[in-house]
């Protein structure tokens, strides 16, 4: 006990040295000293009807509402909204000081709650003189750590402020890199527009040959066909139906396959059930589920269809002169028939004539085919390879301009998307970064998807698509190591969608960003029942501000 | 009518659909019935059950076969003993029941009564089963700590009828035992309080062979059924749920009725979630139509107002009337149904005009063992609390941050997740003492072990609750994964130490690890062993800041009948699991508060261990909780009869799960529920794994604010639970008491649940537990002067008043002529506050007066049974407050003082302060005095500030105004 005493009477004699030049009571911060320097008497700062004798300043009990008589003791911290409301104690408490404030010479000087002081705890994280103990309750002593702690704290800020600055210039070169990415998608824009002009002029040119050929072929005088045309027509109805039935195979063999993905995927997520179930929970119709599901396993036969599989591959693959059917060989009329020649008569007549003759006959028998009278040639289905092969043409350009268009619209969609800010997320998007946390490895895919994957085993799971931007406002530590959220908005990357959980909702991810010197997940927590928050510093979010080394701030509430 | 008028489809529609909707909103949760047995479905529930139907039906005719051999009977040193006949055929034949009737120095009675046959070991036993012959008679060494001396002043008289003994304090107790039919009455003055067999239902199940009878022929017809003799069909091989009990020693089971003639009120007998009051049971409007349960069993998502068995067992029944209350303790392990009527009160000239007019008639049925019944006369709830704790232990006196708040889930899962929430409640500034562990942290549930990807730095994550002096409390359960290299199971394998199954292998069942063996607490030598897995040097990773919370020792067992273990399993000695399981828990529960007494060699510190499953005595070694509770209102409701009935039934350290086990509470919810939760004893919030996460720094305002507010609420006041506690632990007085048990006169109080004093205190609170509720109806028992603490609000008048509680509000009154203690300052956990000052708050009386009392220790150690503690009383008469030593002084008293001499009284707040203070501004002492005259409806009061006496010192205060003042 006697310790404490001399303690305490160094820490007066100390007190009074200070005094001469610095009369603040204890725990006043620079910018309160004035409220205290009357040496006659003290007003409660936000209370002024009320006088203290200065004797009252730090005498272990509060008489001010606001608690500016005890700025250097915790008697005044029950006036706080967060305590039982008491009469005297008002329920709108505004209390006058930010905290207890501890000089902490060495170091950077800052405010700890009042909450602290005395309590028996060397708070050193914002008091690293150990002001805060001065009475030594219980005996604790609080010994100065400020030359430590400062010199650290400078040798780690050194390194924050040096890893900022790289950040920064990493930051600079994400834009860049976003930038030159941009500029590759509007080249790619102008030379795709470009192509599409050209293409477009194409198409319209073939399009009007064919309409030519086709109105031509409407013209044609109706023709009982001979052998070799009929066989060509059928060929021609063959092909179109083999090609049909080729199609629709592939298609079913293509939903197939999904369903089979779909039943193995099934069948895992039974068998991980079975495996996780809790028997505890006596649920019937879990257990009537688990039964069904080990029934059907048992029942299960793998059959062998590869056979099969075989001949179904063999029959969609196309054809053409060495496989399937040989089409060409019946398409194609080796020689003309009789009919054909009589129609080979315009022929003959001299070329005005003819032209004249032919454009009457062609507008005559459409006019018949118009008005019902002739049947159309066109739509009988035996459209004539000439024809046809127009078509194809003028098919497969308007495809192709169709496609160029599409990739157009894609891209200036994608000039024209939310990258944030400067673009900067265009140099990320679909790199991943990965981080082990406990019993997982965690994945993010910039503005791809999120993913967990456990180290017990099993799969990857989807936590999540992005989906868009958003801002969350945190409220987090900066670990020594500069590593941390940090206080105020932040920008977000909300992934949605991901896989559906057992007995909760599909998987999501709220990637919160801030400004560190490489991508890095820094922390993955489940919110609640799979909902996940990724805290990620990546330099993609640094600004330049000045970074001030300001006294840390505890607010009292 | 109005409605036919409707077009009725349309409605219909409308009601089909509404209907639909609101089943698809209807948590889908209720306990699953048909895992649990009935009445009807317990074959021995059954038989005496139907031997009352019969007995009843029978009416005056009935002859219960039970008599005194008069020549048996003998005298000595306070205790009759002698033999019992019971005529077991109309031959006449007759099997003996030894009797003792032990009447205790402490005015107790207790009445055993065993069957020769078997304590002699000449029984057969079927199956070739192993298991012992005796009727199990070891309950007594786990239940009962001391309170057995027999009385040196009974007297006994006997004639050829009866034997009449006088015994209890002034001799004012009389025992008359009647030898045909056996039955005592228990007598206090004049009158009759308590019956044995009064209705003849005493049954003793002797031990009979099996007769094989000859199956009929395959293909023969079966003969109709001739009723000869008794109906077998419940004696032998019982199953249930496809578990089939081979019940060796066939039909065992024991019986008796008790009667209070003139009581109305029955309370205890926990653990059940229904009203403090206990409930008829043989059907009826309202009424029961199962017997009160007593078999500890993890019931999944329980229900509410039900018979149905929980966690825990205590067989100890108070019965309560107007100034008398009486009670017994029915010391059975095995499973147990009570069945409760009350009835018209027959023709007694001996209670004629006294008290009410209704009897409770009670029926006592255990599955085995012994009849083993204490009877308590009172006159007091306190006296009967007292009786029943001299024999079973008082309430420990707990570690003190176990009395303060408790953060838990399922699951914090990595030790960076605990650092977090522990950061983040000191950021909020929201005080709490201890975080929680629940299975996950363990290596596969291998426990004693941690998870290496998920917590790979507990002693890190310990050292960081320790800066702000908190604690963790991680789980323990007796279920011991069987795999191959964990070295706990492998030595308890060795040794040899877990429960066998009837064979006399050890049993294996399915539970949180999967297959696993369990740990045989019974067993001596398994305690010793369970002893040395918890020295910090074998469980790695744990440290002085660690504690245990031991779970499931029920036992669960996933795929055991009725989710516990097969009643022929064997345990140490050969005994029945059938005769011991409501032990089991205690017995695991006691195992682990002895290891945590021999962590370190000189380390002895108090344990603290919360324990689900728990029997009479379980109170000795730590707190209990009220099992997976449901985030819903009526949980909520429910769980203050279920906290005052354990404690009246002498294990007070108890809580409910706040904010619900199951669930996502709204927070309106969750708020009321940390409003109620401040009045727990046990303080704790927890939830379910799959859970929305819910710390109280998540909700957001105004529910983070307003559930602060409720935390610092139980914190400031820690010195008056502490105090309230220490109360408990010295004579069984409950921490928060019903209204029947401060005011046994006043009738309109004795079924009140909803409401309670806290300790001494004279604080009476009235939580809100119902949905959107903005204003309370309190009951006041008296015409003292009552005050709203927070704003001083005056009351008074007895019977109902409506008081204000809007969310942000807790209904809690300061009864006037009570002095209490707290510590406003708040503080991260409650040992920073161990050196701040207190305040004083005194609520002056009609009279003037008030009194009350502080007890305060290190709140850790054992030291406070050499005197190292501070007991005060405070009294406040004729304008003098007064502090005085009530403690007794001991070896290490001074040094306790000397620790404490800075701690001083820095405000004392007088509640109803008297007009004369007007314009005073101090005191005679020279004490500055601060008069805050009444107005705007609320009292007057006064502050003396910074009064500058130590806690630990005699001091006066006067208060008296001279007349120069005035």
């Amino acid at each position: 006990m006697r310790r404490i005493e001399t303690i305490l009477l160094l820490s007066t004699i100390s007190s009074s040295i200070l005094a001469a030049e610095t009369p603040r009571p204890r725990g006043v911060g620079p910018e309160f000293a004035k409220f205290y320097k009357s040496t006659s008497s003290f007003t409660c700062i936000s209370n002024p009807a009320i006088t203290l004798d200065p004797s009252r300043i730090n005498d272990d009990y509060c008489d001010c509402p606001d608690g500016s008589d005890e700025p250097g003791t915790a008697a005044c911290t029950h006036l706080s909204p967060l305590s039982p409301p008491q009469p005297g104690a008002g329920e709108n408490v505004t209390l006058a000081l930010p905290g207890f404030y501890c000089k902490n010479k060495g170091h950077i000087p800052g405010y700890v709650p009042h909450l602290y002081v005395n309590d028996g705890v060397c708070d050193y994280e914002g008091c690293c003189d150990g002001s805060d103990e001065w009475a030594g309750v219980g005996g604790v002593k609080c010994p100065d750590r400020c030359q430590e702690l400062g010199q650290e704290w400078r040798r780690l800020d050194e390194l924050r402020q040096k890893a900022a600055r790289a950040a920064l210039k990493k930051k600079a070169e994400l834009v860049q890199e976003a930038a030159r990415l941009r500029a590759g998608v509007e080249t790619n824009i102008k030379g795709l527009e470009d192509e599409i002009r050209a293409l477009e002029a194409q198409e319209a040119e073939l399009e009007r040959k064919y309409q030519e050929l086709e109105r031509k072929e409407r013209g044609k005088v109706v023709t009982s066909k001979g052998k070799g045309s009929k066989v060509t027509v059928l060929a021609g109805l063959a092909k179109q139906r083999v090609e049909e039935l080729r199609n629709a195979l592939i298609s079913v063999t293509g939903k197939r396959d999904a369903l089979k993905e779909r039943v193995k995927e099934l069948e895992a997520i039974l068998s991980a059930f079975k495996e996780e179930y809790n028997p505890n929970f006596n649920d019937e119709g879990v257990k009537r589920a688990v039964k069904s599901w080990e029934d059907y396993a048992a029942n299960k036969v793998e059959t062998d269809d590869s056979a099969e599989e075989r001949d179904i591959q063999e029959i969609a693959k196309p054809d053409s002169e060495s496989e399937g059917i040989n089409w060409a060989e019946w398409e194609t009329e080796a020689e003309e028939s009789d009919t054909d020649a009589i129609y080979k008569l315009e022929e003959y007549l001299p070329s005005a004539v003819r032209e004249w003759v032919h454009q009457k006959l062609t507008d005559f028998r459409i006019m018949l085919v118009e008005n019902g009278i002739l049947a159309d040639n066109a739509n009988s289905g035996s459209e004539s390879k000439v024809v046809s092969d127009a078509r194809n043409a003028h098919q497969t350009v308007s495809d192709n301009l169709e496609k160029k268009r599409s990739s157009l619209e894609d891209l200036r969609a994608d000039l024209g998307k939310d990258y944030g800010e400067e673009d900067v997320f265009r140099a990320l998007k679909d790199t991943c970064i990965e981080k082990d946390s406990g019993e997982y490895t965690y994945e993010l895919c910039w503005l791809s998807r999120t993913s967990q994957k456990s180290k017990k085993g099993g799969g990857s799971t989807g936590m999540g698509n992005f989906v868009r931007f958003d801002t969350i406002e945190v409220d987090e530590e900066i670990g020594a190591d500069g590593k941390g959220l940090g206080q105020g908005e932040r920008l977000t990357l909300m992934y949605e969608n991901g896989q559906h959980c057992w007995n909760g909702p599909n998987r999501q991810t709220t990637v919160v960003l801030a400004c560190a010197e490489k991508d890095e997940i820094w922390k993955v927590q489940e919110q609640e029942k799979c909902k996940y928050r990724m805290d990620v510093g990546t330099p993609a979010v640094c600004e330049k501000t000045a970074s001030k080394p300001a006294p840390k701030e505890k607010d009292e509430l | 009518m109005r409605l036919s008028l409707l077009p009725s489809a349309q409605w219909t529609a409308c009601f089909v659909l509404l209907s639909v909707l609101c089943s698809l909103f209807t948590p889908a949760v209720s306990v699953k019935y048909e895992n649990f047995k009935t009445c009807d479905q317990s074959g021995f529930c059954k038989r005496n059950r139907a031997y009352a139907d019969r007995a009843g039906q029978l009416g005056s005719s009935f002859e219960s076969p039970y008599q005194i051999a008069p020549e048996s009977l003998s005298w000595k040193n306070g205790q009759l003993q002698g033999v019992i006949l019971k005529t077991i055929d109309a031959a006449g034949e007759t099997v003996r029941l030894p009797l003792t009737i032990s009447f205790l120095a402490s005015g107790s009675a207790r009445v055993v009564i065993d069957e020769e046959k078997r304590q002699k070991g000449e029984i057969e036993l079927r199956h070739n089963s192993i298991a012992r012959k005796e009727r199990y008679n070891e309950a007594e060494s786990w239940a009962i700590v001391g309170g057995l001396d027999l009385s040196t002043t009974a007297k006994e008289e006997r004639d050829a009828t009866k034997s009449i003994v006088k015994y209890g304090p002034d001799g004012q107790f009389e025992a008359v035992v009647t030898f045909a039919p056996f039955g005592i009455d228990f007598k206090r003055g004049d009158a009759t309080h308590v019956k044995l067999n009064d209705r003849g239902l005493l049954n003793m199940e002797h031990w009979r062979p099996k007769v094989e009878k000859a199956e009929p022929k395959e293909g023969e017809e079966t003969p109709v059924q001739v009723q000869q003799g008794e109906d077998e069909s419940t004696w032998w091989d019982e199953s249930f749920g496809g578990a089939t009990d081979s019940k060796p020693r066939g039909p065992e089971s024991v019986a008796l009725d008790i009667t209070f003639p003139g009581y109305d009120h029955v309370y205890g007998i926990p653990e059940h979630a229904g009203p403090l009051s206990l409930k008829e049971t043989r059907g009826g409007s309202g009424h029961h139509t199962d017997p009160y349960r007593l078999y500890n069993a993890d019931v999944f998502e329980y229900i509410m107002d039900s018979p149905m068995t929980l966690y825990g067992a205590i067989p100890f029944m108070q019965a309560h009337k107007k100034d008398s209350t009486v009670g017994v303790f029915w010391l059975n392990a095995a499973e147990t149904w009570i069945d409760i009527i009350k009835e018209k009160e027959s023709h007694n000239p001996l209670s004629l005009g006294i008290g009410s007019k209704i009897d409770t008639k009670t029926h006592w049925i255990s599955e085995s063992g012994l009849i083993d019944v204490f009877v308590f006369l009172g006159p007091t709830p306190k006296d009967v609390t007292k009786a029943y704790g001299e024999l079973t232990g008082y309430s420990q006196l707990p570690q003190e941050f176990a009395i303060a708040y408790h953060q838990c889930r399922w699951n914090y899962i990595t030790d960076e997740d605990v650092k977090d929430v522990d950061r983040k409640m000191t950021k909020y500034q929201i005080p709490y003492d201890v975080i929680w562990l629940d299975i996950e942290y363990t290596d596969d549930r291998k426990y004693f072990t941690w998870d290496p990807l998920t917590f790979p730095d507990p002693i890190g994550m310990l050292k960081q609750l320790d800066q702000s002096d908190r604690k963790l409390v991680a789980i323990i359960d007796p279920h011991i994964k069987k795999k191959d290299g964990y070295h706990v199971v492998d030595e308890m394998t060795k040794k040899d130490l877990a429960v066998h199954n009837k064979e006399g292998k050890p049993y294996e069942g399915w539970c949180w690890p999967g297959s696993s063996y369990w740990v045989d607490c019974f067993n001596p030598a398994a305690i010793s062993w369970w002893k040395t897995l918890f020295p910090y040097s074998a469980f790695k990773g744990s440290a002085e800041n660690l504690f245990i919370w031991n779970d499931m020792n029920e036992p669960s067992v996933f795929n055991g009948p009725e989710t516990t273990m097969p009643k022929d399993n064997l345990h140490h000695g050969n005994w029945e699991h059938r005769d011991v399981h409501n032990l089991n828990g205690l017995t695991f529960h006691n195992a682990t508060y002895q290891a945590l007494l021999s962590r370190k060699k000189g380390e002895l510190r108090r344990p603290f261990i919360l324990t689900r499953s728990f029997y009479a005595g379980s109170q000795r070694l730590g707190a209990m909780w009220t099992g997976d509770n449901q985030a819903n209102w009526d949980h909520l409701a429910a769980a203050f009869p279920m906290i005052l009935n354990n404690g009246i039934a002498g294990f007070p350290f108890a809580g409910a799960d706040v904010g619900g086990f199951f669930g996502n509470p709204e927070k309106d919810l969750l708020t009321r529920w940390y409003q109620a939760g401040a009045f727990y004893p046990f303080f704790r919030g927890h939830a379910h794994i799959d859970t929305r996460r819910r710390e109280p720094y998540l909700a957001g305002e105004p529910y983070t604010g307003i559930i602060t507010r409720a935390l610092r609420l139980r914190y400031s006041l820690l010195p008056s639970w502490y105090t309230a506690f220490h109360e408990a632990s010295v004579d069984g007085t409950p921490i928060i008491r019903p209204h029947y048990f401060e005011y046994p006169s006043d009738e309109q109080g004795f079924a009140i649940d909803d409401q309670f004093f806290i300790g001494s205190t004279g604080l009476l609170a009235h939580p809100v537990v119902t949905q959107g509720a903005d204003s309370v109806e309190i009951y006041i028992p008296d015409d003292e002067l009552y005050y709203d603490y927070f704003d001083y609000t005056p009351y008074s008048g007895q019977g109902k008043h409506t008081m204000s509680a809007p969310l942000d509000k807790i209904p809690l009154l300061m009864q006037g002529g009570h002095i209490f203690p707290r510590k406003d300052r708040p503080r991260r956990s409650s040992g920073l506050m161990k050196f701040d000052p207190y305040t004083l708050v005194i609520v002056l009386g009609k009279d003037g007066t008030a009194k009350g009392e502080l007890y305060v220790d290190d709140g850790d150690s054992f030291e406070y049974e050499q005197g190292a503690y501070i007991h005060r009383v405070f009294q406040y008469s004729n304008d003098i407050l007064e502090s005085k030593n009530i403690g007794t002084k001991g070896k290490l008293t001074d040094k306790y003082l000397k620790s404490m001499k800075d701690v001083v009284v820095e405000r004392i707040i007088i509640v109803g302060a008297p007009a004369s203070w007007t314009g005073k501004s101090s005191l005679k002492g020279g004490e500055e005095l601060e008069y805050h005259a009444a107005e705007g409806g609320k009292a007057a009061w006064a502050t003396v500030k910074k009064p500058g006496v130590k806690i630990g010192e005699d001091w006066k205060i006067d208060f008296s105004v001279s007349h120069d003042e005035v």
